[in-house]
């Protein structure tokens, strides 16, 4: 097992240069600069700003000194916020985004877990198809719609909540809601998929027959197997939270990371988005590998050759 | 009792093919029937469109602008005085287009590489699992703008743009999936039996794991019409006029507070659409349960 | 500045008139508040975070509204947009000796009361500390090429690969002096007749060297940012919020708010909900709300419309096939019925454009252009003498556009309109937005959407930077030579009516060729609190509507 963690870890370290590589690649592939501006800045002064961010330099120059950087702890510097060093941007904005994904991640599985359980264990009743309406209605709103619509009720008609930015609990509540709404609703898919399949194998029915009584099969049997596939889908779904989301972000006005990536892509912020794609590659694949161990404590079939 | 019941049937019932089967058993639910049919009609109504209503989707009338559905148009005007209905009707050729054609390419790529690492493990499945991890921090938004602005903005590189993505979650499931089931009875039977590597990864493996499988591309399609939302949100949508239920979300949204039927109207399509395709996911599922042959 | 220029915002607004809408009904600016017994706090939406707020570097409109009420230049702009002296004693003209007699040395005057927000005194000293960081080549300032036009300026600016006592030497010759503590010594190159409009811009407003040297980049965070302006800032939460409150040593009138946020709501209908739910006192309505907005009966009240200096076009690229045909360029250009976009699409808001330079800014024709008002039959007839009778023989037109904001719908509406009135099909070509602007940077377009706002409200502002052969944002690449002849010499001629003349028939031989399709000028379509008062607007108002004015605003309820 340590080994196995150790191992991960170590081909880590190639995955993030992959994917450093491949952003770096497509970067500059992507046509248009950070100084494409619609009033196009006189050559003098695109000649300058080159030269200040080291875009005078032969690529693999540039990616080099990237690499040189990152090995030290620092991500370069941002072109959009001027001033401000990626690293510093990254790690103020992580604590909210991470907040915001954990608190829906929460949510989401209290909501969707228990909900697909019930609904497979009442297949075909009410209660079936009436959590399965209520998840296809939530995963069918577009965060951006689901956002304003709730903006609408509790902001702007109700105003019991204000309409984003960071810093009070209240501020919380309609992000959160729109950051779960469609996790819940596929956890909720998944668990009543993987439980039926697990109400019908034999060990369930060998612990039935042995004469466990209802509950104890329910929890130490289905509850337990049915859990596979939701954790495998939860382990990324929890990396995409964390990560954060750029529409949610933006809708709502959180200083977090979400959005920054796509902000850096946007005004093609070489400095944003390379810092941002390393981060997000490194906290996905962490929170994989943290999956994977879960698993093997969950079934114990499982074992790590 | 139960036990008897199910010697009989099985002793009594014709060989059928796992699909074959599946099929009969399909035809029983009438959810997933209806499922089914909804999304056929809708198809259908898509390519009849121009049949259906007397108005193109690009047809501009500046002095019906933003109307309130009414009888001459039953989903009301946009802001270039188009009737909202037909472009509904012609943005399902899109979406749906979307939706599936994303979701094929996420098939194709993503099955067999999760069922091979499942299967294979050790150090293909490492390997795999590694690329898979960069394909999650994968900037496939740059990889959309780059697709577009080389190969224009035809909407088949934006089903390319999201499939090409979008594979990774299903090959994990996939995978998850031949993992558990790879130490139960029925493949250690085949494979004492003699079954090769791959022959028990098509045969047994991957028809078992389909469950889970299918009902997250149930729930994928819609994303996939979602992705393509977002896309139109920040600015890499379709080529216009050409319209899109994401396009038209894209727009409405714009004109929520003024007229907030042009966004209603397709987010009720998407929602009739993704319950369409979960119950018919379902039903799937349902039908491809070996266990629940009857 | 520049994101205003053109049309991306995601906000998207429109146009008018400042000179026919009076002053005071938008402004109650003659009405001064007797006792003020409300919280006197604005909050307003910058609409982003803004990218640096350093006045030497700064760019975007976004940070020119935080700068603004922090800094003041040696001169200003006043409401009519006339300028003013701020820190300036007075204006210099030949008739005190702030010009020279051959217009290449200005001499500033300071107040000897103006004092930074620790108390320092405001010297010139500051003011040439500024203007030479402004055009190191270190910094790579992006308005420096405004003011290359000073002596030794753009030597000194493009010496990125000097050695630093080359770098130091060149610093020594550009033409800016402090003679003494309240005596600016600015020398040209050439006569620049709209230099002092550049005086009065925010990449020139004093910084402070001992500051800056202490703190580096940091001097733009609180408390180091000190500035003279009537604000300081108190608060800058990254992408969330800045907050301002008044300098207590404020030498001018101090204002009446004790304090200014600036939100950072980027969402246009989350920034409506916020003005809906009161936690934002004004702000632009998504573009399509114009006609809700106006039979609201709340909201048609707290409505304020006014004019810009931004005209919104679609230009040509002459050098690529069949776009350089005059004649064609003339046909489709009279196709276009602009009062159909603005009157219904738009609800009226913004005005027909048919001429390039915008009302309210001198040089603009209001009878120029008239030849393209919408007409089919003289479309038809043009389209006929260009070679393509009734479409025949044209090839596939492409239009090319940044697919953000109302741009798709500009697009539309063109296509529509082609489609309709000549039977052409227009290919549309929706692009990433940096993707867009490399296009045409590159003139890689064929047809694209282009719009211009003015970064001060003169002529030399809207024409040989965009129709002079190969000039910087010449991407129509038209060249006509009697055009730059004229522009080289009007850009030196130092009597003002024979300049705007020169000017003025510089417009016409552009109008004449049609380079570009003119649409229409924007009108701002704002909504404000009605408890807002003393708000003055501008033709030149940055993201926040009346920026340039908040120390007039008060608060009564």
């Amino acid at each position: 097992m340590f080994k196995f963690i150790v191992r991960r870890i170590l081909w880590l370290v190639l995955v993030l240069f992959v994917v450093s590589l491949i952003t770096f690649t497509l970067m500059h592939l992507v046509p248009g600069g950070p100084w494409d501006r619609e009033k196009q800045l006189a050559p003098q002064v695109v000649d300058a700003l080159n030269k200040r961010y080291g875009l005078d330099k032969p690529l693999y120059e540039q990616f080099g000194n990237f690499l040189w950087g990152v090995v030290q702890g620092d991500l370069g510097v941002s072109y959009s916020f001027q001033g401000r060093g990626v690293t510093e941007i990254l790690l103020k904005g992580l604590p909210r985004t991470a907040i915001l994904g954990i608190l829906a991640f929460i949510l989401a599985q209290a909501v969707g877990i228990p909900f697909g359980m019930a609904a497979a264990l009442k297949q075909n009743s009410t209660t079936d198809y009436a959590s399965v309406i209520f998840s296809t209605i939530f995963a069918s709103i577009p965060g951006f719609v689901l956002g304003i619509l709730l903006m609408i009720l509790f902001s702007v008609a109700l105003h019991w909540l204000p309409t984003g930015g960071w810093g009070s609990p209240l501020q919380l509540i309609m992000p959160v809601i729109c950051l779960a709404a469609l996790p819940a609703a596929q956890s909720a898919r998944i668990t009543r998929a993987s439980t039926l399949e697990v109400m019908r194998q034999d060990y369930v029915r060998t612990a039935r027959s042995k004469g466990l009584p209802e509950n104890v099969v329910r929890v130490r049997h289905i509850f337990r197997n049915s859990l596979i596939p939701v954790v495998t889908v939860a382990g990324p779904e929890l990396a995409n939270l964390i990560t954060g989301s750029f529409i949610i972000e933006n809708l709502f006005s959180i200083p977090g990371v979400g959005r920054l990536f796509v902000q850096g892509v946007f005004a093609r912020d070489y400095g944003l988005i390379m810092g941002g794609v390393l981060f997000y590659a490194f906290a996905i694949a962490i929170l994989n590998l943290v999956v994977d161990v879960l698993y093997a404590a969950i079934d114990p079939r499982i074992r790590f050759d | 009792m139960t036990v008897v019941t199910k010697i009989e049937t099985v002793s009594a019932r014709p060989h059928h093919t796992l699909w074959g089967d599946a099929f009969i058993r399909l035809r029983r639910n009438y959810l997933a029937l209806a499922g089914a049919v909804f999304i056929l009609l809708l198809a259908l109504a898509a390519i009849l469109a121009p049949l259906i209503t007397p108005y193109g989707f690009a047809d501009q009338n500046l002095d019906e602008i933003m109307e309130s559905p009414s009888w001459k148009h039953p989903m009301g005007t946009d802001e270039l005085g188009r009737d909202a209905f037909a472009r509904l009707l012609y943005g399902a050729r899109t979406s749906l287009s979307v939706g599936i054609f994303t979701q094929f390419i996420v098939i194709v790529i993503g099955l067999p590489i999760g069922a091979i690492s499942g299967y294979a493990g050790g150090k293909t499945d490492n390997f795999i699992m590694r690329f898979v991890d960069v394909m999650y921090a994968f900037p496939d938004i740059l990889l959309i703008i780059l697709l577009r602005s080389v190969l224009g903005g035809s909407i088949y590189m934006l089903f390319l743009a999201i499939g090409l993505v979008a594979w990774v979650g299903v090959s994990r499931l996939v995978r998850g999936q031949v993992l558990s089931l790879k130490s139960r009875d029925f493949v250690s039977a085949a494979r004492a039996m003699g079954g090769m590597g791959n022959y028990i990864t098509w045969r047994h493996l991957l028809p078992n794991s389909l469950g889970p499988v299918i009902v997250s591309i149930t729930f994928n399609i819609p994303r996939a019409i979602f992705a393509e939302a977002a896309l139109s949100y920040i600015g890499i949508g379709v080529q216009p006029p050409t319209p899109s239920w994401g396009a038209m979300i894209r727009d409405g949204y714009n004109l929520i507070f003024a007229k907030p039927h042009l966004i209603i109207f397709p987010a009720i399509a998407i929602a009739l659409l993704l319950l369409a395709f979960t119950f018919l996911g379902d039903g799937l599922r349902d039908a491809l349960d070996p266990k629940l042959r009857r | 500045m520049k994101k205003r220029t053109i049309i991306f915002s995601l906000i998207a607004f429109l146009v008018t008139l400042s000179l026919i809408l009076p002053a005071c009904a938008q402004g109650d600016g003659a009405t001064k508040p007797g006792k003020l017994t409300d919280p006197q706090v604005l909050r307003v939406n910058l609409a982003g975070e803004p990218n640096t707020i350093d006045p030497n570097r700064a760019s975007w409109s976004t940070e020119r509204t935080v700068i603004m009420q922090v800094f003041e230049g040696l001169l200003g702009f006043k409401q009519d947009l006339s300028l003013t002296p701020v820190v300036a004693r007075e204006m210099p003209t030949t008739a005190n000796k702030g010009i020279s007699a051959d217009g290449k040395t200005y001499t500033f005057k300071l107040k000897n009361n103006v004092t930074w927000s620790d108390g320092k005194k405001v010297t010139a000293k500051d003011f040439e500390y500024s203007i030479k960081r402004m055009l190191s080549p270190d910094l790579a300032a992006e308005y420096a090429s405004f003011y290359f036009g000073i002596a030794g300026g753009e030597a000194y600016y493009t010496a990125t690969d000097k050695s630093a006592a080359e770098k130091a030497a060149l610093k020594d010759k550009v033409g800016v002096k402090a003679i003494d503590d309240t005596t600016l010594e600015i020398k040209l190159v050439d006569p620049l007749p709209h230099f002092l409009s550049l005086m009065a811009l925010w990449p020139v407003y004093p910084v402070r060297e001992d500051i800056i040297n202490q703190f580096g980049e940091k001097w733009t965070e609180p408390p180091n940012y000190i500035g003279n302006g009537p604000y300081i800032m108190k608060t800058w939460e990254h992408s969330d919020h800045i907050t301002l409150v008044p300098n207590e040593k404020y030498w001018g009138t101090k204002p009446f708010l004790t304090e200014i946020t600036f939100k950072m709501i980027t969402d246009v209908n989350a920034a409506f909900a916020a003005y809906k739910n009161n936690e934002i006192d004004i702000i632009a309505p998504p573009a399509g709300n114009e006609k809700t907005v106006m039979a609201d009966p709340v909201l048609s009240k707290e409505l304020v419309r006014y004019a810009e200096l931004v005209t919104f076009a679609f230009q040509f690229n002459l050098a690529k096939p069949p776009f350089d045909n005059k004649k064609l360029r003339q046909a489709l250009s009279t196709a276009v019925d602009r009062a159909a976009f603005v009157d219904k699409v738009r609800s009226g808001v913004g005005k027909v454009a048919l001429s390039w330079i915008p009302p309210g800014m001198p040089g603009h024709d209001p009878n120029l252009g008239s030849e393209y008002a919408f007409n089919v039959t003289k479309a038809k007839q043009l389209l006929s003498e260009a070679g393509y009778p009734d479409g025949k023989g044209l090839p596939q037109l492409k239009f090319q556009y940044a697919d953000t904001g109302s741009n798709p719908l500009i697009a539309q509406f063109l296509q529509g309109q082609l489609k309709a009135n000549l039977g052409i099909d227009l290919t549309l070509e929706p692009m990433e937005r940096k993707a867009f602007s490399a296009a045409v940077n590159a003139e890689t377009h064929t047809w694209a959407w282009f719009g211009w706002g003015a970064d001060y409200p003169d002529p030399q502002n809207w024409l040989p930077e965009l129709f002079g052969t190969n000039a910087g944002n010449n991407h129509t690449n038209y060249s006509n030579k009697a055009f730059d002849d004229l522009a080289k010499k009007a850009n030196i001629e130092l009597n003002e009516t024979k300049r705007l003349q020169m000017w003025a028939d510089a417009q016409k031989m552009v109008i004449d060729d049609a380079p570009i399709v003119n649409m229409f000028y924007r009108e701002r379509f704002v909504l404000r609190k009605p408890w807002i008062k003393g708000h003055k607007t501008t033709g030149m108002d940055g993201d926040v509507s009346g920026d340039m004015f908040l120390n007039e605003v008060y608060v009564q309820k």
